[in-house]
């Protein structure tokens, strides 16, 4: 592959100290990206597809899996506009997607309800 | 614009190099499956960076490879994947057409069992259509069913 390469063990400030810089490495974002409420794609890196299971259930397929499922702790992270917000779905196992839900906030006459929202979603773990 | 030879690089390597060299390409079609006769109807949507990566060649690994990590997490004592180096030094696959690719994208994204056996009952579980074919508005999504009109013939497959 011909692209240029630093290898480095270590970043060092002249003040502030030094990062090792596998923090780096691990800690950026594997998987990202924005979807319409029908699960289609319009940024994204490291996914192949989207799936829209049912209203506000979505199933977001990586191209490099991940090391751990999601019941693991490998992965994580979620965010949505408006009123909605995201959670872990019941069967969020494989290392390789995640299902994740558009719910309304839960109110105080009972939990949330699934509903179609558009998401944006990183992701961080160790790649397999 | 020629792919560098990519068999032992990092997967991850891949696609950083694919987002910053390929266009991405939004598929006008849609794969509608049913997983089960009490869930509606699931539509899978390709993403546009993958399918450049697709229809470019030289990036993805072959589907098995995904199959023997499905394999590996389908184990009761599955904690972390030990074989994802196959996803990295297996030879990449050759460029595909749009039509090749929704055919990988099923084999990796869709459950075994819909893809597998998609024509065995009196209708298909599973149909490549045209995003126009679908709803125009997502009023009912919970009732969306492939149609009962469909056989399970060449003239679905084709």
């Amino acid at each position: 592959m011909a692209l240029g390469k630093i290898k480095a063990d270590t970043l060092e400030h002249s003040t502030a100290g030094s990062l090792d810089t596998k923090f780096v490495v691990r800690g950026s974002a594997k998987v990202w990206l924005r979807s319409t409420d029908a699960a289609v794609l319009t940024q994204s890196f490291n996914v192949s597809s989207g799936t829209d299971n049912n209203p506000g259930n979505y199933t977001y397929a990586f191209t490099n899996s991940f090391n751990y499922s999601a019941d693991h702790g490998g992965i994580g992270a979620m965010a949505g506009p408006d009123n909605a917000y995201f959670r872990k779905a019941a069967n969020n196992g494989p290392a390789g997607s995640l299902q994740v839900r558009g719910v309304t906030a839960p109110g105080t006459g009972g939990g949330p309800a699934g509903v179609d929202t558009e998401c944006s979603l990183t992701i961080h773990g160790d790649l397999a | 614009m020629e792919t560098p030879q990519f068999q032992g690089t990092h997967l991850f390597d891949r696609l950083c190099w694919a987002k910053e060299n390929l266009e991405p390409h939004q598929s006008d079609y849609r794969v509608v499956y049913e997983d089960s006769v009490d869930e509606c109807a699931k539509i899978l949507v390709p993403d546009p960076n993958w399918m450049a990566c697709a229809l470019q060649g030289g990036i993805l690994p072959p589907v098995q490879v995904y199959w023997e990590l499905a394999k590996d997490e389908a184990q009761p004592d599955f904690v972390k994947h030990t074989r994802g180096h196959l996803l990295h030094n297996t030879k990449p696959v050759e460029a595909m057409t749009e039509e090749q690719a929704l055919e990988y994208l099923i084999m990796k994204d869709c459950p075994q069992h819909v893809w597998r056996d998609w024509d065995s009952g009196n209708k298909p579980k599973l149909v490549i259509c045209r995003k126009e074919q679908l709803p125009a508005t997502r009023e009912w999504r919970n009732a969306w069913k492939i149609s009962e009109e469909l056989a399970t013939d060449e003239t679905v497959a084709a």
